[in-house]
């Protein structure tokens, strides 16, 4: 019985001695992992679908509250006035949640282009949304976008339909907060 | 004082993983395509091996038998947690880099064979000499092993060309075949070394053995 | 269920067992494949454990993922959470097959003590969840995972008993020489990579 007690004492202070060094651990990495995050993740991403911007997109980020949920606004200058912004969008493809950097234009409500961020895609298949023959189609088209199948103006890619229509939707989704949060936005940067 | 430089240097030559003793192989079979991994991979195990003997020195007493494996497993894997945030803030393209062997460093069979075989047995400051012996041995080994295949395989050391441009790269060596072949290759020459200075010296020679004492790698029948 | 679904679940199968076979290209488990494959018996027996397991605690922990650690925020925990279940798993499945099935514990039992520490198993748990996998596919990917793990050990088994007899080169002997037929079978999957492009 002693023998019982002492290994259950043991055992939790073990256990609770990790728990609160390791939420307080976290508390004190969280901001720097998301920077981290945002540079090396959407970094490229948005790189992609801003490539003339002369200011440092990532660093300029807002976040916007929409809904209820906290959306990361990546701005785009262009001599030295707001040319556009990026957002990031979900869609479900057939591994898991596509992620998708879409860039507008704010002059226009047209889009800039497209980059993936997370996907996990069948390589060779479903992966393929996140190449240059797919991703091309998006830039400069005009909002809503909608897959061919749809009556939209996007190809999917053969034998990557679902994958595909994952990326639209994602697009979709990205379309509607930006249209949303529009007056926000400027607001916010001009 | 003598004790603690020996108990160091054992990691360094005599005992260095995973070259004399076979420890933790999927790490090094796994990250050593290039000779930055490698590095980066060592001083992640240096940092959870040192903490974690120096955790379980200091509280073997108190630990009972019957649940030590599991504690050894909760003071590593928090430790293991511990390194993943920190490698998130700081180093984020080397975290994805090294990808699900970070967290993997938990059942490296070092950290639990260290901590079974030494940490559990012996007062503090040998437990951390002796982890960080072995942990920067086990750098050194993933350090070389690294750069020979990056060299081979990609012409590059440390992601500098240095090979010159007439050099056609292996490129079979930065993949999968060529980790298990580089290593076996590496562990024979150390066989090698050993069989003949120990002729030399008259003596029965020694070739590196599997088994890490953690209990994960034979059967025990 | 659909065609299109019908083959990729196929070709998710195929490309766990050969192409990227757990193994022999992303290194995982390299311990029991080392120390595991003297004998066929063993091995076949190791490489039934894991898989066992393996699909045991990929579904264990999938949940405790989706349903405890996720919507608390406790992301971060999940290399702790998931060994101490595996380890929890392990000594549960271990006592259920002693009084349950004795048969199969014989066969088994040897070889579960082992399996906490094998990092095929923690692995599988956390390369599902970083694939974002759902339930199904994920338990169905942790199977073909651990199957093309028991098809590698029993593979080395085979030709390490037959190169028992042979005579080779101290320094080569044991180790060594099992890695580099590692390398060579690793060589000979890699071909498997164009099955799938």
């Amino acid at each position: 019985m002693r023998e019982m007690a002492s290994m259950i004492i043991v055992l939790s202070l073990i256990c609770s001695a990790s728990g609160f060094s390791l939420a307080y651990l976290r508390q004190a990495t969280a901001p720097l992992i998301e920077a981290q995050v945002l540079e090396n993740v959407q970094g490229p991403a948005i790189t992609r679908v801003c490539p003339a911007a002369d200011n440092q997109p990532v660093e300029e980020r807002k976040a916007f509250e929409l809904d209820g949920r906290r959306i990361m606004v990546f701005p785009y200058r262009q001599g030295g006035k707001l040319a556009g912004v990026a957002l990031e969008g979900k869609g479900g493809g057939f591994g898991g949640d596509i992620g998708v950097m879409v860039g507008f234009n704010v002059n226009n409500d047209s889009l800039l282009g497209i980059g993936v961020t997370t996907m996990s895609e069948t390589p060779g298949l479903g992966a393929k949304i996140a190449e240059p023959k797919f991703t091309r189609q998006f830039q400069g088209a005009a909002m809503p976008v909608e897959a061919r199948t749809r009556g939209g103006a996007v190809d999917a890619i053969s034998g990557a339909t679902v994958s595909s229509l994952g990326a639209v939707s994602a697009v979709q989704a990205a379309s509607r907060d930006y249209q949303a949060l529009k007056p926000q936005i400027l607001q916010a940067w001009q | 004082m003598a004790s603690v430089w020996k108990e160091f240097s054992k990691g360094l030559w005599a005992e260095i993983p995973p070259f004399r003793v076979v420890l933790g192989l999927c790490p090094t079979l796994a990250v050593t395509k290039s000779a930055e991994n490698g590095i980066g991979m060592g001083l992640a195990v240096i940092f959870v091996l040192v903490l974690s003997n120096a955790l379980i020195s200091l509280v073997r007493k108190i630990i009972p038998k019957k649940v030590r494996i599991v504690c050894f497993i909760a003071i590593a894997a928090t430790l293991v947690v511990a390194i993943e945030l920190l490698m998130q803030a700081f180093t984020y393209p080397l975290y994805q880099q090294l990808g699900i062997f970070v967290p993997l460093i938990v059942v490296n069979c070092i950290i639990l064979g260290r901590a079974e075989a030494f940490a559990a047995k012996n007062p503090v400051h040998l437990a951390i000499a002796d982890g960080l012996g072995m942990g920067i041995g086990f750098t050194v080994a993933l350090t070389f092993l690294g750069s020979l295949r990056e060299l081979l395989g990609a012409g590059q050391l440390f992601g500098h060309a240095v090979m010159g441009g007439s050099f056609k790269p292996f490129t079979i060596m930065i993949e999968a075949p060529g980790a298990f072949i580089a290593l076996g290759c590496l562990l024979a020459l150390m066989n090698c070394i050993s069989i003949v200075s120990a002729r030399r010296a008259g003596k029965e020679p020694s070739v590196n053995a599997g088994g890490c004492g953690c209990g994960c790698c034979e059967v025990k029948q | 269920m659909e065609e299109s679904q019908v083959m990729h679940y196929f070709l998710m199968f195929i490309g766990a067992v050969f192409v990227n076979n757990i193994v022999l290209a992303q290194f995982l488990g390299q311990c029991p494949y080392i120390g595991c494959s003297k004998e066929k018996t063993v091995a076949i027996g190791m490489g039934a454990a894991v898989c066992f397991v393996c699909v045991l605690s990929t579904a264990l922990t999938w949940l405790v993922q989706k349903l405890m650690l996720d919507p608390l925020g406790l992301g971060y925990l999940q290399t702790i959470v998931f060994i101490l279940l595996i380890a929890a798993l392990v000594q549960f499945v271990e006592m259920f097959l002693k009084k349950i099935i004795p048969p199969l514990y014989k066969s088994l039992g040897i070889f579960l003590p082992l399996i906490t520490t094998n990092c095929c198993v923690l692995g599988l748990a956390i390369l599902v969840q970083r694939e974002e996998f759902g339930l199904g596919t994920a338990v169905f990917y942790s199977f073909s995972a651990s199957a093309g793990f028991m098809l590698a050990l029993i593979l080395m088994a085979g030709i390490r008993e037959r190169l028992a007899l042979c005579r080779t080169p101290r320094a080569l002997q044991g180790i060594p020489l099992g890695l580099i037929m590692a390398g060579l079978m690793s060589l000979c999957f890699m071909a498997f990579k164009g099955m799938i492009s």
